[in-house]
This record gives structure tokens, sequence and C-alpha cells, in this order.
């Protein structure tokens, strides 16, 4: 019966070409519309490690002077490079690493190619084995290297293209700022999105291209990036170990989720010591938050995304109702025929199945459409100057839900109209043409 | 075949009633060829609809090939009605969307009856009714006589047990009224059963026997034709006078 | 016009009669916020910065590693820049507008309190700041030549003891003194720094959208002159026409005073160009909101037109009855016509109800401002026409039936 029910909706439609069409295309718009501004959000929105992302936590502590202070407020966003190295020297999670953003000068050794400025993050050796980072030559370097200094880096992918010509650059020395280091690992190709270790930074941008140690950039004074947040006087030079400035990203891996209460508590004390020694002013007042909790915390997806996510549903629910409209009319302009139909001996149910399955037509006509439609949107999407354009591109899954999302919706769009067609009195339509 | 007892049938709206059966007793045997007259206004629409189980009735009770109809659910009707009755309108009803095999194929489908022997009954029925050759035509190509026909065809190609015609004549001129009766003729004596609703007299005077349906009830005037003329305004000046 | 009867036809039909009602309320909402959204957007897009804008150009420059003559080098820059034909002014700064990273201090206006005034932007001026970005000053004066710091001296804590001076805009000086004239006010810059006004601008954006609406021209003004590795921003002044030419020839400038810098090709350009990559995204949106509007009125009245027309051919032989009974053309379209007005009024009130709403929901999640009442008779205005347009078709097709078609009894 479906068959059938297929062929006479695929004849409806050829014998209203233009009623037809415009229900595809109101469908078609809405599916567009729909699917566009949720692939962008879903990009956005995802778990950016997701394997791990609930046993990676950042951590923030409040070493703020009294002065502002109000109970029960957010602690500062970042820690002070203090506060960094002491928690990094006692080690109490399983993993964990301090980081910033950086920009430095490359000068590739070869002929040719100019110095050029490149983004930089200085962070300390578990920074890769934390976050698993994917290498494609070598590895990231050792706590020893940290302790010691070392003029070691990790290039990322596209550095190493453009410096080496892509070959397995381990071993070789490469010219940042005005030392020398020696390369020991290549990222491979990793994006993840959003960039969630560095909520200061561009958050949905690429890979920082060079990756250093923290000691050896301190110990050279390259050049930072990202937000500072000083609250007293930082005499000169706010990145010098004791200064009042909050800067630095502080994240651990505990073994499970359930590790994070104790930490907490560890955390507290490490506070309650710190204002004992008269450094903290303020009563202790910390955060723990994984991955997932600090984007939401955040509220990472941009305003104007969620914006168009609501709008794209509001498209698509009038597109809906339109469809309701025109199907009620295409089903009730046929009385006459419905009721030859049930006269000659078909049930309610089965004029009910022949409804929907004209309205599931329509509904996949449109999707097709509307497929076509959210590829030309992501491509629009994908001309803006936002950081995270590239990343709008329609995946299977997505691709897959387009025509779900169609069928369903044109389908939910035709029970009232196939309801009312089933409710169609045989006796009565025979007699009065 | 056709056994209708005291079947009565209300029409309720907020404000009236209107009886349109009232105790309506009436019986078809198997074969027969029963021509229902009345005039107009005295329920034989009414009849027609619930012997096609098209409505349902308020009081009575029906038989349809033995079986009770009253308490079946609107799924066991349209089961009944596809297997057992064929329909044929005064307004032809054909889909104009599809060609004629197509129109055929409607009820046959309904009942789930495989391709092949979809076919066969199909171009059976039409070479039946005199189109065996324009099976792919659509109704408008064709004259009012020729629609009317092809409406017979459907209604017979599921075989079934109990024909119902509404007017059948009413929209043609007389020389295809004349070829449809014989066609209706020839499929009674065959086997079939036929009710005929008919306001034309002459029409009443080809079947076998008579009913009258008047102010919901009827009356048999089962005898000859001639004679049925004069009955009828018997009848008729016996309800002027009550 | 009897309105009674139409509605009670209505009634009768309350399927289809509610989903154009429907219909049409959703749009009015949607459209009534899309609308004010497109003018936030395009009011920040056409905002006053209050530079001069299409004469300005801005190298953005680096050393590569540290740099132990930077004050040296800027003054040299500065000194070969100024010299280059076609320049008017050349001046170097800590930070532009446009862009998305900025200087901020808190500031307060008396030395006990506990939670500042506010976070206005610090632009690090040298002597040719005022000039180069053309600000007007609307009270007190510029900056005078003994006023002016190194900002690495400064920086690093080589303690003045002088009160610094500083110039606000005029927004800045209304939220701090409000009713009085800010020259000669003084405020504490960070925790302990006193800070006298000396003068204030009428117009300065800060660079980025820090702080929200109420906050774009918080920005003041210090007289610490920075050096070109503090925010490495070269920004120069010329004619509108010489601006490509000055900017390759500050570029190749630069380049010559000593080959161990870099130079930001992707940040080097015209202030109209930053300006414009900058409001892309507000752009971007108000054009989406626009094609959202327009695409919504498309469907709305395609759903009019479809369901109008399944009511006309419905209603035929009512029609032709009509008509028979003595109805004129003009008498049945105006029905068909007062029918979708009376629709239309419910579904644009329904609209105006779920308008309010939406807003309502923005303001709190988006920091959207309150829908302003005129809104609502636009989005209303626009969709009685909509309709009315819509309608007309089908109406007059139904005013072309034929009063014979009322005797026709098939």
């Amino acid at each position: 019966m479906f068959g059938y029910y297929l062929n006479l909706a695929l004849r409806s439609f050829r014998r209203n070409r233009v009623l037809t069409a415009l229900m595809v295309l109101a469908i078609a718009l809405g599916i567009g519309a729909c699917m566009t501004t949720l692939t962008v959000f879903r990009v956005l929105s995802g778990d950016p490690i997701p394997h791990k992302s609930d046993r990676l936590f950042y951590v923030q502590l409040d070493p703020a002077s009294m002065q502002g202070y109000n109970p029960g407020e957010e602690p500062a966003g970042q820690v002070t490079r203090l506060d960094a190295e002491a928690l990094l020297a006692e080690k109490r999670g399983l993993r964990q690493a301090l980081m910033t953003g950086g920009g430095v000068s490359v000068t590739p050794g070869q002929e040719g190619l100019p110095p050029y400025l490149a983004g930089a993050r200085y962070t300390s050796a578990d920074f890769f084995p934390m976050f698993d980072t994917p290498m494609l030559y070598g590895n990231g370097w050792s706590a020893e290297q940290d302790q010691a200094r070392a003029r070691v880096a990790v290039l990322s992918k596209a550095t190493n293209d453009r410096v080496f010509g892509g070959a397995n650059s381990v071993g070789q020395q490469l010219r940042i700022d005005q030392a020398d280091f020696t390369v020991v690992g290549v990222v491979d190709d990793w994006r993840p999105t959003p960039r969630f270790y560095d909520m200061y930074s561009d958050r949905y941008g690429e890979l920082e291209e060079v990756f250093l140690p923290f000691t050896t950039s301190r110990d050279l004074e390259m050049g930072r990036s990202g937000s500072m947040d000083c609250w007293g006087d930082s005499q000169g030079d706010s990145t010098q170990p004791n200064a009042p400035c909050t800067w630095i990203q502080y994240w651990v891996e505990l073994e499970s989720p359930a590790a994070a209460g104790a930490y907490r508590d560890y955390l507290m004390n490490y506070s309650d010591q710190q204002r004992a020694a008269g450094r903290y002013e303020r009563p202790s007042n910390v955060r723990l938050r994984n991955v997932m909790e600090l984007l939401e915390h955040n509220r990472v997806v941009p305003n104007d995304v969620v914006m168009q996510l609501w709008l794209g549903f509001g498209f698509l629910l009038v597109c809906l109702l339109n469809t309701v409209g025109l199907l009620l009319a295409k089903f009730l302009r046929r009385s006459g025929e419905i009721g030859v139909r049930r006269a000659l001996g078909a049930s309610r149910s089965e004029i009910f199945k022949q409804c929907l399955v004209e309205a599931g037509t329509i509904g996949l006509a449109g999707g097709i459409i509307g497929l076509g439609l959210s590829l030309l949107g992501l491509w629009a999407v994908r001309q803006q100057p936002a950081s995270y354009a590239e990343l709008a591109r329609l995946d299977p899954g997505m691709l897959l839900l387009t025509f779900l999302l169609a069928i369903a919706a044109s389908v939910l769009a035709g029970l009232l109209p196939a309801w009312r067609a089933m409710q169609v009195a045989p006796a009565l339509q025979l007699k009065s043409q | 075949m056709l056994d209708m007892r005291q079947v009565a049938k209300v029409y309720r709206t907020e404000l009236v009633e209107t009886h349109a059966l009232r105790s309506l007793d009436l019986h078809v045997g198997e074969g027969e060829f029963v021509a229902v007259t009345g005039p107009s206004g005295s329920g034989k629409t009414t009849f027609l609809n619930i012997a096609g189980l098209l409505e349902t009735f308020t009081g009575g009770d029906y038989l349809l090939d033995g079986v009770n109809v009253k308490g079946l659910n609107d799924n066991q009707r349209s089961r009944l009605r596809n297997e057992k009755i064929g329909f044929i309108f005064q307004g032809f009803n054909l889909i104009p969307d599809l060609n004629l095999f197509d129109n055929c194929d409607v009820p046959l489908r309904y009942r789930r009856m495989p391709a092949n022997e979809r076919k066969i009954r199909i171009e059976e029925a039409l070479s039946q009714v005199g189109l065996g050759s324009r099976l792919k035509h659509y109704p408008a190509e064709l004259s009012g006589g020729q629609q009317q026909r092809a409406a017979i065809a459907r209604a017979l190609a599921g075989s079934p047990r109990l024909l119902l015609a509404d007017e059948p004549t009413g929209n043609l001129d007389s020389q295809m009224a004349r070829s449809v009766m014989e066609l209706l003729e020839d499929i009674n004596s065959r086997g079939t059963t036929i009710v005929m609703v008919t306001h034309d007299p002459e029409l009443a005077a080809r079947a076998q026997r008579n009913v009258h349906i008047v102010d919901g009830m009827a009356t048999d005037l089962s005898v000859a034709p001639g004679l049925a003329r004069a009955a009828h305004a018997d009848i008729a000046a016996a309800s002027a006078e009550a | 016009m009897e309105i009674r009867p139409i509605l009670s036809t209505l009634m009768r039909h309350k399927t289809a009669a509610a989903l154009i009602v429907l219909e049409i309320a959703l749009t009015c909402a949607i459209i009534c916020n899309a609308l004010f959204m497109i003018s936030d957007r395009v009011a920040q897009v056409q905002e006053v910065s209050g530079l001069v804008e299409n004469e300005l150009v801005r190298v953005q420059i680096t050393s590569i590693g540290r740099d132990p003559d930077e004050d040296a080098r800027t003054r040299s820059d500065l000194a070969a820049l100024r010299a280059l034909p076609g320049v008017k002014e050349a001046t170097v700064v800590n930070q532009v507008p446009f862009v998305n990273s900025s200087w901020n201090s808190s500031i307060r206006l008396s030395q006990d309190q506990q939670r500042p005034t506010m976070t206005p932007t610090m632009y690090m001026a040298e002597e040719r700041f005022l000039e180069t970005f053309g600000l007007k000053l609307v009270a007190g004066r510029g900056f005078e030549a003994d006023e002016f710091r190194d900002a690495s001296a400064v920086m690093s804590g080589a303690g003045t003891g002088d009160v610094a001076a500083a110039i606000i805009t005029r927004t800045m000086a209304e939220r701090l003194f409000p009713g009085e004239s800010a020259v000669g006010k003084t405020f504490y810059n960070g925790p302990d720094v006193l800070v006298r006004v000396v003068g204030v601008v009428e117009h300065l954006v800060r660079p980025s959208q820090m702080g929200g609406p109420t906050a774009r021209e918080y920005s003041m003004i210090f007289p610490t002159r920075p050096h070109y590795n503090l925010g490495g921003n070269y920004v120069i002044r010329t004619d509108p026409e010489r601006r490509q030419e000055v900017l390759d020839a500050a570029v190749r400038t630069l380049r010559a005073n000593g080959t161990d810098r870099i130079i930001l090709d992707e940040n080097t350009m015209t202030f109209e160009e930053l300006r414009d990559r900058f409001y892309q995204g507000p752009r971007s949106m108000a054009w989406l909101l626009g094609i959202v509007c327009v695409g919504l009125l498309v469907i709305t009245a395609l759903g009019i037109i479809g369901l109008a027309s399944f009511w006309v051919q419905q209603r035929t032989k009512q029609i032709g009855v009509r008509r028979a009974l003595g109805a004129t053309k003009g008498q049945i379209l105006a029905y068909f016509q007062t029918e979708n007005f009376l629709l239309a009024t419910i579904g644009i009130v329904l609209g105006m109800l779920a308008a309010y709403g939406i807003n309502q929901v923005l303001m709190s999640k988006y920091e959207l401002a309150r829908l302003p009442a005129y809104y609502l008779p636009i989005g209303a205005t626009a969709l009685w026409l909509l309709g009315q347009v819509s309608v007309l078709g089908p109406a007059r097709r139904a005013a072309s039936v034929p009063p014979a078609i009322a005797t026709r009894s098939v």
C-alpha cells in the first residue's frame, strides 16, 4: 500500500504543480535555515575533548586584595604566577600544567623566508599527555627540561610545513625571538573546538604555532598575550613571580570525576595557608570546573550564534504552520475523491495513511532542496571573517538529520490535515458535487 | 441478501429532529433486481446510504448477506463495503486524476489483492462493459455513457454480492440510458443482486420488483409494471388523505 | 460591512482560520524583534568614533625579541614618518579603536571606595595624539609639554609624585561628574594614583565592545609616551586620496629602520578597512535578520494566498448565490478583504504580546534593550498590508464568479 500511496502522491503533485512547489519550497526554506544555524551551533557548542572532558579541571583561586571584595563572588578567572608554580611543584593531581599565550618571532633558517610573528603557548611538560595532543613527529618535552629552562620547542603542523616543508624536523634548530631552539616534537592536525584551555584568547581560532616551556619564556622575557589583571602595583614588570597579577591558566587531570572533591579541599587548604602566610587577604574562595562546566560558565558560544539558532527554529515553525494550512487546503479540496474512496471500501485509517504518505513525500522533496539551501547557507557562513567560520561544515550526521527533520516535520504538519481528511463522511460528499 | 427490519434513522441537531426513516422493512433476496422509488425527501437516499454502509442508523436491524451490521466499527464496515457492495452513482464519481484502469483498481487495492489478480479482474470487467480498448483513457476523454459504464466496471471488478445504484441514468441522454440499463439487466441475469434507486417509473418498470418509500417507510409493490403505476397513485392518494 | 456574519463564518472554519492567525502572530512577533535588532546593529555599525577615519592609516609592528633601544627607535621612526610626503600627522599609540584587545584600568572617585566606579580604557598618548586622531576638545585643554612622561619610565615604577593628568571623553565626564564641568576634577587610577582631568574630548570610542553599549566611550588618555613595542601601533594622518601611497611609504620606511622587526601585514591597513572588518559581525547579523524578515513575509503571504484560494473555491456556490441575489463584484471583494483584515487583526494582537514576551527573554539572556513601542505599529502595518495584498488575488477571483453558478445543481 505504501508504494500505491506514493504513486498517488506523485500523480497529485503533477496535477497541482504550483501548490506542490510552494509547499516544497516552504519546507525547504525552513529546513535550510534551521540546519544551517543548527550546524554552526553544534560545531561551536560541542565537547572539544569528549573522552576526557570530565577528568580535566580548571583551577581558580582568589588572591586579590580586600578592596572590591564581595562575598560569594566569582574569584579571578586566571591564577598568579606564584600560585601556578607552587601548585605545579606540589603535583597533587594525576597530571597538571600551567600555561599562557604569547607571541614570538620565528626566523626560518631557509633563504627567502622572512621572519614572522607567530602565536605561542608557554606551558609545562604535562600539557601534551594531559590533553592527548596527537603528535606527528617526536614528543613534548620533559619535566627536567622545564626545570632546566631548556631551549626546546614543539611546533604545530602548520609551522612545520611552513618552515621545514613538512619533513621530520625533530632535532633541527629554529631561531625563535633572539635564541636558537631545538625542535623536539610536531603536533599533528589538532583543532579543539573551542580552544578550551585558554578562555582569554581566540576561542575558536587555530592552534598556536609554537609551544615553548614557560620557564624558558620567562628566562628570555618573551612577549605574552592574553588577559592580564593586576590589583596592585606590579613595580614595572607584571610577569615577575611576585606580581599581584593573574594571567596564567592552570589545568589538572584527576583519576576520575569523583576525585574532584578531594582536590577542591586541597585548594581550600592551600588558600588557607596563603592567608596564614599573609599573602591572601580574602576568605578562601576556589573554583574547580571541568571542561564543559568551564565552557558553560564562560558562555563560549557567541550570543549571535544562539540567537541565530532560535531564528532558524522560529522560521521553521512558521514554514510548518504554512505547510499545515496548505496541506489542509489540498486534502479538503479533494473531499470528493476521498468520499469515493471511502465508499469503495477505504477505512479512515487508510485515508489517514494516504495523506501522511503525501505529506512525507513533500517533506522528502523539501529536505533535498533544504539540504542544498543549508549547504549554501554554510558556504555563506564560511565567508564571514569570524574565526570559527571555516569550521562551518556539514558532516554525515547532520546530513542524515536534515532528511529526518524534513520528513518528521512534514509528517507532523500533515497530522491535522490528514485527521480532517479522514473525517470526510462518504455519504454526504457523494450527492453534492 | 439485504435484510432490513424496522430500520430507523433520526437526524438530531440542537433544535430539530428529523426522522428520515421510520421503521423501514425491506428484504431483497439473492439475485433479485429491485427498484426503489419515492418522492424527493422520502428517505430513499438515506436508505441507500444505510444499505451501502455509508451511514449508521439509529434503530432496527440490518443484515447484509447474513452479517448483522450493528456494532461493526468503521474498519469492519469499510471491509464489508469493499468486499460485498458495488456502487453506481448518478454523477459517476470517477476520480479524474486516474485513468480507467487505475479507477477500477481503487477498490481492489483496499482489498490488498496481488497485482496480477487485479490486472485480470480489471481487464475482464472493462471488457464486460465494452471499454476493453480504453484502459488508459481518462474520464474526461469519455462520453457520459462511457463514464457510467466505466463506473459499473469499477463496481464489478471486485465481484460484489450486491450492486447499489443511485439514479444511474440521471445524467445521461435517453440512448445512453438505455444501453446502461441493458448492461445492468445483463449483470443481474448473471446472478448479481441489484438495488436501484430511481424516480423514473419507466426505469422502475424494468426491475423485477418495486419498493416505494414514502415518509420513511416502505411499501412493496411486487406487481406487474403496468399495475405498479396505478398502485403508486393509490398509495400516494392514501397517504395524502392520511 | 457586517462583522458578525463574517466572524460566524470563520468560526465554522476554525482550523484554517486559526492557522492563518497563528502564522500572522508568529511572523509579527519575530519581525518586530528582528527589525529592532537590525536597527540596533545598524546603529552600532554607524556609530561615531571621534576619529577622522577617512584620513588615517595604521601600521602594526613588533620587534624580534627584546629591543633595548625601543624608545630611541620609536622617536626615529616618528621623525622619519613625519618627514614623508603627504603625511600631515603621525603618532605612536598602545591601542587603536576597532580591534578586539585593549588596555583597561579601574578607577575610583575616592580612595577608600570598595568597588571601582568604572573600568575605562586607557590610551597612552605622545605629543601629537589629539591632532593625529582629529579629536575635538569641548572643555579644558590638550596636554602641556611638561606633562608628558615616557611610558617605560612610568611602568618601571620611577614614581612621580606629580598628579598625573588625563583627558577623558564627554560621556565619561557626564558619568563621573554629572552636571558639572569635569575640568580640574580628580579620580584615582588603580588603587592609589591620583589623576586630574585637564580636558574633555567630544568622542573617543574604546577599542573593543568590552563593558557593553553604555561603556562604549569610557576612554581616558594619559600623557605617557609609549614605545613601539607597547601595542606596536603607528597611526598616520594624510589626505584620503593618498592613503595607500602613504601606507606603502610608511611600511618601507619602517622596514628600512632595522631588519630585526616584523610588520604585521594582516593588521596594517587604513582605518576604514579596520572599521569595516570590525563591524563585519553586526553587519552580517543585520543582513541575516533582514533576509529572515523578507523570507517570513513571503512565506506568510503564500500561506494566506493558498488558504484564501481554497476558501474561495469551497464557497464558489455560495458566492454565486450572493451575486444572484444582487451583490456587486465590489461587495464580494470587500467581503474577502474584510475577512482577511479581521484575521490579521487577531493575529497581530497575539503577535504583539508574543513580541513582548520574546523581547523579555532576549533582554534577560542576551543584554538586548527593551523593544520600543513604536516597533509594534510598524510590524502591525506591515502584516495588515501583507494580508490585504495577498488576499487580493483570490478575492478578485471570487468577485468574478458568475451569478449563473447559483442555478447549477451539480
